[in-house]
């Protein structure tokens, strides 16, 4: 067994925003085993003071390029909550259906292009191209798909524009819609051959299990990716439900002086948001496709191994596909009509919670008489998945030096386990840094 | 067809000018003959769009090239050299060069891509552009347009 490690990871990389890893055992001793993030905090909820309920989605739905669709849905939920609005059941559909093409996209992404390099031995998914050009056109392919299908129902995917309290600026053709189902029925040989990949990459997993407290919308009619109350479930299988307007009951956001995030804890230390923790809460809703794909994975709830996040996601990829088809189905056949937005009834505070890629969701405001936001408060799922990858080190760490791994084994092993939670540290900045050459 | 694609972060102050000229481009139907995009800062998507059946593409971004702030360039991105050095490629950390490295080493012919770079005055997490590049916005977008409806 390793006496002296020294790991120092400063910005991960294959992950969204800044984290460092730091490990340092002495002697045998553990001396430090920390997950930092110091990304700086930016303030979106001071940003929705002062605006029109009609301008707050478009204002948070920039806090994240990746789950802008969430944040939208979270933030116009939350704004009908508060303003008395009830929407129609195509709006509902045609969000759900919007929910699964955000989900599809990420985990394609976070899947093939963020944890396979790992289990395929290359630094990142420029190496796969030269080894893996299938599997990586494939990815493509696969992605290009979620991204039409965003776009045909929100506009555009990154950031959708049709999205609005009240309902939809603009809805699609049954026609767009068929064209849209017609894509994505062609595209299950592509489904068949991910599961193909994910099973041979599976071996390299590591064994690791930590039980916790996982955390996720719930419904009694669907998976929960758009609607629903809050459940959690611990690993003996005891359940607590709360209502979406008390989430602060759950969440209980605290400081930690490793973090520029918040951190939050319920009936444990930590809980887990993401994919698995949607497939330990929320099993017995999953598509009967989706669990056979989680047999054939050799997946059952409840799952206690936190990389097993990224193979959750390939679960959730088929269920929103085919969940998706649903949807397409049954709203080609009722046929979809523009409707009016549906107007205000009160004001005052609402709270919703939707789904996103890496978990639970949360939106809440606060508007006057007239409209205009006066409080907003935004946990989102990265933030909430920080204590817990900090109680994963804590118990990682003694089971790769009983494991017998080598310093640069455990450094790879602690950045697959922050990348499994898929996380979304902050979106940065993008501008170019360029010297002219010619 | 051909695009107008804007990147950046809409919160960023100067890093934001591409998604402003997309946006600004789209709500005044200056967009004859193309279309434009506001992809935000999802640089990935970016490689749906270098396909065969597109024509050509104008990226504008933020562009820090020792330029006066708020001068711009039009450019092609072998001309330049990205002095960011991140190994990997994910959706934030990979600038766009990493990008359109990744989509030329997928084998299909890209589109012939432009690049309108603006020098940035100020980058800080803050909406809003910075007084010099809001002076000159129009300028920004006549150069795109004209580009774009001018150039093959």
């Amino acid at each position: 067994m390793l006496q002296n490690i020294n790991i120092d990871v400063h910005h991960l990389t294959r992950v969204e925003g800044h984290g460092n890893i730091k490990v340092n055992v002495t002697d045998g001793v553990v001396e430090t085993c920390e997950w930092q993030v110091p990304e700086a905090p930016r303030f979106f909820e001071a940003m929705c003071r002062g605006r029109h309920y009609s301008e707050v989605g478009r204002i948070t739905s920039r806090i994240c390029g990746i789950c802008s669709i969430g944040h939208t849905l979270a933030s116009v939920k939350a704004t009908e909550a508060a303003l008395g609005i009830e929407v129609t059941p195509q709006t509902t559909k045609l969000r759900t259906l919007l929910k699964h093409a955000e989900n599809f996209d990420s985990h394609v992404l976070h899947v093939y292009v963020l944890v396979a390099p790992d289990l395929l031995g290359a630094p990142s998914a420029f190496a796969l191209v030269e080894t893996h050009a299938e599997v990586v056109a494939r990815a493509l392919r696969l992605k290009r798909l979620a991204h039409e299908w965003g776009s045909l129902i929100g506009g555009r995917t990154t950031h959708p524009t049709t999205v609005l309290p009240g309902g939809f600026s603009k809805v699609p053709t049954v026609p767009e819609l068929s064209a849209m189902r017609d894509k994505l029925a062609a595209a299950v040989p592509d489904l068949q051959a991910t599961l193909e990949t994910i099973a041979a990459l599976a071996p390299g997993i590591p064994a690791f299990d930590r039980p916790t407290e996982y955390m996720a919308v719930s419904s009694d009619s669907e998976y929960g990716l758009y609607d629903g109350f809050v459940q959690t479930i611990l690993p003996d299988g005891d359940r607590a439900r709360y209502d979406v307007a008390d989430y602060r009951s759950c969440t209980n956001e605290y400081v930690s002086p490793l973090s520029t995030a918040k951190y939050t804890k319920n009936r444990l230390d930590s809980y887990a948001a993401g994919a698995l923790a949607r497939f330990n809460v929320n099993y017995d809703m999953l598509h009967p496709e989706a669990k056979k794909v989680a047999e054939s994975l050799g997946m059952g709830p409840i799952c206690t191994n936190p990389y097993m996040n990224s193979v959750a996601q390939v679960v959730e990829i088929v269920h929103s596909a085919h969940e998706a088809l649903r949807l397409f189905d049954e709203l080609i056949a009722e046929g979809v009509t523009e409707e009016p937005l549906v107007m205000p009834t009160r004001s005052g505070t609402g709270a919703a919670a939707v789904e996103v890629p890496r978990g639970i969701l949360f939106h809440e405001y606060t508007f006057d008489d007239e409209g205009f936001c006066t409080e907003a408060d935004c946990i989102i799922p990265t933030g909430q998945n920080h204590a817990n990858i900090q109680a994963d080190f804590d118990a990682l760490l003694p089971w790769l030096m009983a494991s017998g791994k080598s310093e640069d084994e455990m450094r790879l092993a602690f950045e697959m386990l922050v990348r499994a939670y898929d996380p979304c540290i902050s979106c940065s900045t993008h501008y170019l840094d360029v010297e002219f050459v010619r | 067809m051909r695009y107008l694609i804007g990147i950046g972060n809409y919160y960023g102050r100067d890093d934001s000018i591409g998604l402003r000229i997309a946006e600004h481009v789209g709500e005044a139907g200056l967009d004859e003959g193309f279309r434009a995009i506001d992809l935000g800062g999802n640089l990935l998507d970016l490689v749906h769009y270098l396909d065969a059946e597109t024509e050509s593409v104008l990226i504008v971004d933020a562009a820090k090239m020792g330029l006066t702030p708020g001068e711009f360039a039009l450019f092609t991105p072998d001309q330049v050299a990205s002095r960011r050095g991140h190994a990997g490629l994910s959706t934030h950390e990979a600038d766009l060069m990493k990008v359109l490295e990744f989509a030329a080493l997928l084998g299909n012919p890209l589109p012939p891509i432009t690049i309108l770079g603006v020098e940035p005055a100020e980058l800080a997490d803050e909406p809003g552009l910075s007084p010099v590049l809001q002076a000159r916005f129009g300028e920004y977008v006549d150069a795109a347009v004209t580009f774009l409806t001018t150039t093959l």
